[in-house]
């Protein structure tokens, strides 16, 4: 499939009036203020049941487009949002164009960064919550970065596709499986890709693991591990009080389940290839008790007060066990109000070997013939096989080619290690190649509804809630993601 | 609650004679067939769940105290297994090994002889056919029965044990199904024996110091545990003929769950107080495919391909989540296939610390005042608090009283690392004093019926499956095991 870029702003806004009779609504002139707490949440009969594919939408899991040699970026949402506004201003074949945040002084700033690294000033609009809009309705924008608070993600992401641009979106992509079908239907109504920002898949781990992975290595693969375990509580994300940055804290007072899970599920999924040959069939889901934000609040008092009548039902930690349609098991777990290090877990057994992040080791197992392998080692898998500086070695010799190319570059510049950069990298360079980018919106609905299934999980006493197939059967012929670099 | 010592050998008869007539048990029959597991009776979602009453005339017996004793004399029936509680029983100086008992006679005129090498006085060896194990139950000179024989057997014999006015020491699971912990607990609190399950893992010293720091509430509120059973034995153990590739590959063939809960599971529900103030709630299951055991006997046809038609059913790794009647979670795996060091996980989550261990490491709270520690060290949870040596030094500072006590002997006497030898002094020591030993059959019942009840949740497809109360109320009023020495 190729679509012409850069179609007049007009066709679109056609496009998107002929859809308004049925199907997606038009986006409309002026969104208002999402409330999360307003969300659209289904029960365990109909959460998980795949929907038509409305009539004149078409798959976008093999999009084309037009090669561009310059692919031209606009970023609303510049807390999260400075990692793109620095890769876009420090890639060759990027121009950043426009900026958008609510903050004046966040939108000067970033521009300011942008002026410094390429000498060109992009356009700024802030000031008020609509003024993004405003921003999407040029006509001189090939990709919308969405990096906003998450009941900003579908209806941003919705109206840009609308007019004509791919959107990319921070993660959460969408906060309800209600929310996922709306970006799949709009991504696949206007041809226009809409990838998740799952930074985490381009970590140079994740990247050596999935190039393991792919060369057949691991044997048959059976089960993976994955979190996001982060001790947010002293870092702000929960006691921001002012109104720009208390959202994510909000959404622990009306959900209950795995609130964050594409940052360990992005990356294990696609060394198993869901989406791609597997799917996901359903979850269960079991929360603790809630205990790390209410003694947080008591024990700090942030802000004089504010929020002391919030209450927190969202457990402290929550882990959820995934079953694919091959069998395989997925264990994915969320906590950020613990006294612990920080993990994803990136944890992937199959019947040839074993990998463990957090510390990274790799157990092979002795029957292992895999060519990368020195014939001549002995291995036994009772103890890690490789560890310390030997995986090191190990991973250096076998690095993704993502990594390889650019790697070193990414560093960098930096982002969370180089990450955000070389996702940055890879994802524009799809664009300006015009192929398909390496994370789908199929991955965006896939990894991101897993939020409100838990949610639905918990809720219902545990039980299993069958999983939405995002791509309507397309799992089941399309090829998993090659090596691509 | 205190019973007599050595009743005469008639009146258990008695006993027994009138519970035939249908006051609950029924007698125990006087040679026992050779128990086939795929007999064993399975329960459905709904049975499987209730709470049993108590049949009129039992009493509990979590509290049984019993006459204190000079000398404790001991027999053991499986001296594969059992061999390292003869080794144990002979280092105590207050018990006696009276008999030792195997189908094979090798192992016990081995085990007898080693005995003798150690206290100079040779037990009495029975042997030679599948029913020697009875004929030494008729000895009216035993306190404590250990059975360590294949799983199957486990519950005929202990209850013919409690039956002959004997202690059982039950291996681990000390039943493969819901049905038979029902019947352990019933006979315990029918004939007033104890019925413990000899779960070594709970005198482990990385455990016992988790449990010490947890008692003294170190942890905070607890919220979370994680514990599991991977251990690689698929290329060894499960083919190993006259030993356990007798009979245990063979659960693989027709059960799909957690086969092996215990070791990880009885410390983590010692640090939460199961059955002492909190209770497991429910359980979600789900397993992986099976792969690693058929590849193995497929490429290596072990023992001379005689296996070739063996179907194994159970899936590499099972992935459990139990939930507390307070809201916490456990989760728990299983897999003894996979090529991956072994690992009991052994981890404990509260709002003040965090420990995990393979590798041990402790994470402390910047705010977690406890006495213990040294108000003076700056802490951030961000990383390890303690690890590697730094932990080595604060476990041996706060050590837990058994560890003190005896856990140098312990190692120099040997049986995994000393926990076996500190477990059966302990519990040999309770049985002396005629105090109730720290693990009980309602310990036994919960710890052992997870193995069905998660086979259970994953032929449903995952759904929660309700736990039985074996305590049948008790837990809300029993008092949390003290700190023990």
């Amino acid at each position: 499939m190729l679509t012409p870029e850069s179609q007049s702003r007009r066709d679109f806004l056609k496009l998107s009036a002929l859809a308004g009779i049925g199907g997606i609504s038009a986006a409309s002139t002026a969104e208002a203020k999402p409330d999360p707490a307003q969300l659209t949440h289904l029960t365990a009969d109909t959460i998980g049941k795949m929907r038509p594919r409305p009539a004149g939408n078409k798959p976008v899991w093999d999009l084309n487009t037009r090669p561009i040699g310059k692919v031209r970026i606009g970023v609303i949402g510049l807390n999260r949002g400075s990692a793109h506004v620095k890769s876009g201003s420090l890639l060759p074949f990027v121009e950043v164009v426009a900026l958008c945040d609510i903050l004046d002084d966040r939108a000067q700033a970033q521009a300011e960064i942008v002026f410094k690294n390429t000498g060109k000033r992009p356009a700024i609009y802030s000031g008020d919550e609509n003024v993004w809009e405003k921003m999407v309705d040029r006509d001189d924008i090939d990709v919308v970065y969405v990096a906003t608070p998450w009941e900003w993600h579908k209806p941003m992401a919705v109206r840009a596709m609308s007019l004509g641009k791919h959107a990319f979106v921070e993660v959460n992509s969408g906060v309800t499986v209600d929310e996922c079908w709306e970006l799949v239907d709009a991504s696949e109504k206007y041809q226009r890709h809409c990838p998740i920002l799952e930074n985490c898949a381009y970590g140079e781990e994740e990247l050596f693991v999935l190039n393991l992975a792919r060369q057949g290595f691991f044997g048959e693969l059976k089960h993976a591990e994955c979190a996001y375990i982060h001790d947010q509580r002293h870092s702000g994300t929960y006691t921001f009080l002012d109104k720009q940055r208390e959202w994510r804290r909000n959404y622990a007072t009306f959900m209950q389940g795995n609130v964050y899970p594409t940052h360990g599920l992005g990356t294990v999924s696609q060394y198993l290839g869901v989406g791609r040959g597997d799917a996901f069939k359903y979850a269960v889901s079991v929360s603790s008790p809630e205990f790390g934000l209410s003694q947080l609040r008591e024990k700090t008092q942030p802000n004089r007060d504010r929020a002391q009548d919030q209450k927190f039902v969202c457990g402290d930690m929550n882990t959820t066990i995934i079953k694919t349609v091959l069998g395989r098991t997925v264990v994915v777990q969320h906590d950020n109000t613990s006294p612990r290090p920080y993990t994803r877990g990136n944890m992937l057994s199959g019947t040839q070997a074993t990998f463990c992040g957090y510390p990274n080791r790799l157990a092979i197992d002795e029957d292992n013939k895999h060519p990368i392998l020195d014939p001549k080692e002995k291995r036994n898998s009772h103890s890690w096989t490789y560890e310390g500086d030997k995986l090191t070695k190990f991973m250096q010799a076998n690095a993704h080619p993502l990594i390889k190319k650019a790697g070193t570059d990414a560093k960098k510049v930096g982002g969370h290690g180089g990450m955000d950069h070389l996702m940055n990298y890879r994802f524009l360079d799809c664009i300006r190649q015009g192929i398909t980018p390496d994370l789908t919106v199929y991955d965006a609905a896939s990894w991101s509804c897993l939020m409100d299934l838990s949610d639905r999980s918990v809720r219902d006493g545990s039980l299993p809630i069958a999983y939405p197939d995002f791509t309507r059967g397309g799992w089941q012929t399309l090829k998993p993601l090659p090596l691509v670099s | 609650m205190n019973l007599p010592e050595n009743p005469n050998r008639r009146d258990f008869l008695k006993l027994g004679a009138l519970a035939s007539l249908g006051l609950g048990l029924s007698a125990v029959p006087s040679a026992e067939a050779k128990p086939d597991p795929r007999d064993l009776k399975l329960l459905d979602a709904h049975d499987i769940s209730a709470t049993r009453p108590r049949p009129a005339g039992n009493k509990p017996v979590w509290d049984l105290t019993t006459k204190p004793l000079e000398k404790v004399r001991v027999a053991v029936i499986g001296l594969n297994r059992g061999r390292s509680h003869v080794n144990s029983a002979a280092n105590i100086p207050f018990a006696e090994v009276v008999a030792v008992c195997d189908i094979v006679e090798a192992r016990a005129k081995g085990a007898a002889a080693s005995v003798k090498k150690i206290t100079g006085k040779e037990p009495a060896m029975y042997f030679g056919d599948e029913n020697a194990w009875e004929k030494m139950l008729e000895r009216d000179d035993i306190d404590v029965v250990f059975v360590a024989t294949p799983w199957e057997w486990h519950v005929p014999m202990a209850l013919k044990v409690m039956e002959k006015g004997k202690h059982a020491f039950i291996e681990v699971s000390p039943a493969v199904t819901v049905d038979q912990c029902w019947q352990l607990v019933d006979m315990a609190e029918k004939t007033q024996r104890h019925c413990s399950i000899i779960e070594n893992c709970c005198y482990g010293e990385e455990e016992l110091f988790v449990l010490n720091l947890a008692r003294q509430g170190f942890f905070g509120d607890l919220k979370h545990a994680e514990c599991a059973y991977i251990h690689n034995l698929g290329g060894g153990v499960l083919w190993s003929l006259g030993s356990e590739g007798d009979w245990r590959r063979d659960y693989h063939r027709f059960m799909d769950g957690n086969l092996y809960p215990t070791h990880g599971l009885g410390p983590v529900a010692q640090y939460l107080n199961i059955g002492r103030g909190d209770a497991f709630k429910f359980v979600v299951s789900v397993s992986s495919p099976e792969f690693n055991l058929t590849q193995y006997r497929d490429k290596h046809q072990p023992n001379n391909g005689q296996h070739k038609d063996e179907k194994f059913v159970c899936g590499d790794m099972n992935t459990s989540i139990i939930k507390t009647q307070l809201g916490r979670t456990i989760m728990i795996q299983h897999d003894v296939v996979s090529p991956r060091p072994y690992t009991r996980i052994n981890a404990l989550c509260g709002t003040e610390a965090t420990f995990f261990g393979y590798p041990a490491r402790l994470a402390i709270d910047a705010d977690n005042k406890h006495p213990m520690l040294d108000p003076k060290e700056k802490r951030s949870s961000h990383a390890w608090t303690y690890e590697k040596e730094k932990l080595t030094n604060f476990m041996k500072e706060n050590q837990h009283p058994l560890i003190k006590k005896i856990g140098e002997l312990g190692k120099k006497v040997g049986g995994h690392g000393g926990m076996d030898f500190v477990m059966a002094y302990r519990m040999l020591d309770c049985v002396r004093q005629g105090i109730t030993p720290d693990m009980t059959v309602y310990d036994a019942a919960d710890w052992s019926s997870i193995l069905e009840i998660s086979a259970r949740s994953v032929k449903e497809g995952s759904m929660p499956i309700q736990c039985p109360d074996f305590t049948r109320g008790g837990w809300q009023t029993i008092a949390p095991l003290g700190i023990v020495s």
